[in-house]
């Protein structure tokens, strides 16, 4: 990316802040075509939202490379989790989770493959609760430490209102989740073939009010989106078919009476595209 | 289905699944485990085989990844005799509360080597457990359906043992944990020495 355009991106992410009266953006790209990396509060901490889930698909991953699990294997589907703080029961609620399919599976079981799918795609958060309790969180700490993925921090659940009230939440930086996705572009940390699998998970999210918004057709992108009342993010990877690609993290923090706060994000997400094929 | 003597299965078997070694419960009582199973050539045979007329063996012994490798993926698969008695003591209850029953995952018969209760004696390993979490269009994860439906179970005899509802240890607030306690069965034509 030229000078030029790093500083005309800037602007624009200024623009945007000011148009959507956003606290807070933090913004990472790395162009594999170009080799450059644009950072713009990228070290700055927010709360993770959903967007931790990607690290959990690719403890998953890891985990099953190293065979302590199977992909196939069958989980028993069960919403009862204990908090962190004081061990106390708490459930994730059905009707604000995204993912009916897998509460409908509650006493039976699903395969681990198809939990991690909704986990993604639809953002399950009971999925995710069962495989972080089955992978474990100390797995998954250990699986960012090793990849050498620094500023993400997990620590619990989804839905642990219990910790939440004492401030106890996943987050992460911009820069962390883009060291994520390039676990998936290059190196050794997991086989070319799992990467293609849990590539082809990212490609099959179903929300996608953010980052591929205001994209053109003839891109792909393979992300994770995240949402609270006060957060909105997308990362993941933008492929193209006759480019190479790039990944991007976009993470907003505001006041819950930002209006339609994931059009700030598809507009990060067109500026940053503008930015990088220009 | 054929009955096996547990004492005559494989070492790599007889580890996980320990006929006849004692185990000691939460309060200290000490049990001994089955010795006489049945053979399951597959897991079709599991579902096709119907115990009672509501309760095919699958469903009392539906585990997931948290049991012994060995004893969910290698065939034949073994499940203590006692599991036909539980299914006429739930088929029972099924008539009582006039609904389907449905028992969950892990909440039949699991092997003492399963991860969920690996250290102490649960009737579950004796094969006379279900944990039930739904009755009909009823989710029994509150403190009302708990009881409701435990009153119906234990409307059936002295013999069927329900865990209160709470969070603590012995409780449940997710299912209704039906047993019968630690009942062993010695099918006809099998000696016990």
């Amino acid at each position: 990316m030229a000078d030029s355009l790093e500083e005309r991106l800037r602007a624009r992410i200024s623009d945007i802040q000011g148009e959507f009266r956003l606290e807070a953006i933090g913004v990472a790209v790395h162009d594999y075509e170009r080799g450059r990396h644009f950072a713009h509060n990228a070290d700055r901490w927010f709360h993770a939202a959903s967007t931790f889930k990607a690290a959990i698909l690719l403890a998953v991953f890891n985990a099953a490379e190293k065979r302590l699990l199977r992909l196939d294997d069958q989980l028993h589907v069960r919403n009862r989790f204990h908090s962190i703080v004081d061990g106390s029961i708490y459930r994730i609620d059905g009707d604000r989770d995204g993912d009916p399919a897998t509460h409908r599976r509650i006493g039976r079981s699903m395969k681990i493959a198809d939990l991690a799918h909704a986990m993604i795609t639809r953002s399950s958060n009971l999925a995710t609760n069962l495989l972080i309790d089955y992978v474990g969180v100390g797995a998954i700490r250990e699986m960012l430490s090793k990849a050498g993925v620094q500023g993400m921090r997990i620590v619990r659940g989804v839905e642990d209102h219990v910790a939440f009230q004492k401030g106890i939440s996943n987050e992460t930086t911009a820069n962390a989740l883009v060291q994520l996705f390039r676990l998936l572009c290059e190196g050794e940390f997991l086989t070319e073939f799992s990467r293609q699998q849990v590539r082809d998970i990212f490609l099959a999210q179903e929300f996608k009010s953010m980052l591929p918004a205001r994209l053109p057709p003839h891109v792909r992108v393979a992300h994770k989106t995240g949402e609270i009342s006060t957060h909105w993010h997308d990362a993941g990877i933008v492929n193209f078919p006759d480019r190479k690609p790039y990944v991007v993290a976009l993470l907003t923090q505001g006041a819950p009476s930002v209006d339609q706060p994931q059009r700030a994000v598809a507009a990060l997400s067109e500026a940053v595209f503008e930015a990088v094929t220009t | 289905m054929k009955i096996v003597d547990g004492m005559t299965l494989s070492a790599e078997h007889r580890a996980l699944l320990r006929p006849c070694e004692l185990l000691t419960d939460p309060c200290g009582g000490i049990h001994r485990l089955p010795r006489w199973f049945y053979e399951v050539e597959s897991w079709q045979a599991a579902k096709a085989m119907r115990v009672t007329a509501n309760f095919m063996l699958a469903e009392l012994s539906t585990v997931d990844c948290r049991e012994a490798d060995l004893l969910v993926r290698q065939l034949p698969h073994y499940v203590p005799c006692t599991l036909t008695v539980l299914g006429r003591y739930l088929q029972e209850f099924r008539l009582r509360a006039e609904a389907p029953v449905y028992v969950s995952v892990n909440g039949g018969y699991r092997s003492p080597a399963h991860k969920l209760t690996p250290q102490y004696a649960t009737p579950h390993h004796w094969g006379t457990a279900a944990d039930i979490y739904r009755v009909g269009d009823t989710w029994l994860e509150s403190q009302k359906t708990i009881e409701r439906y435990a009153r119906i179970a234990e409307s059936i005899g002295p013999e069927v043992h329900v865990k209160p509802f709470g969070h603590g240890p012995g409780e449940t607030d997710d299912h209704l944990h039906f047993d019968l306690g630690f009942v062993t069965l010695v099918p006809h034509g099998c000696s016990e020495l």
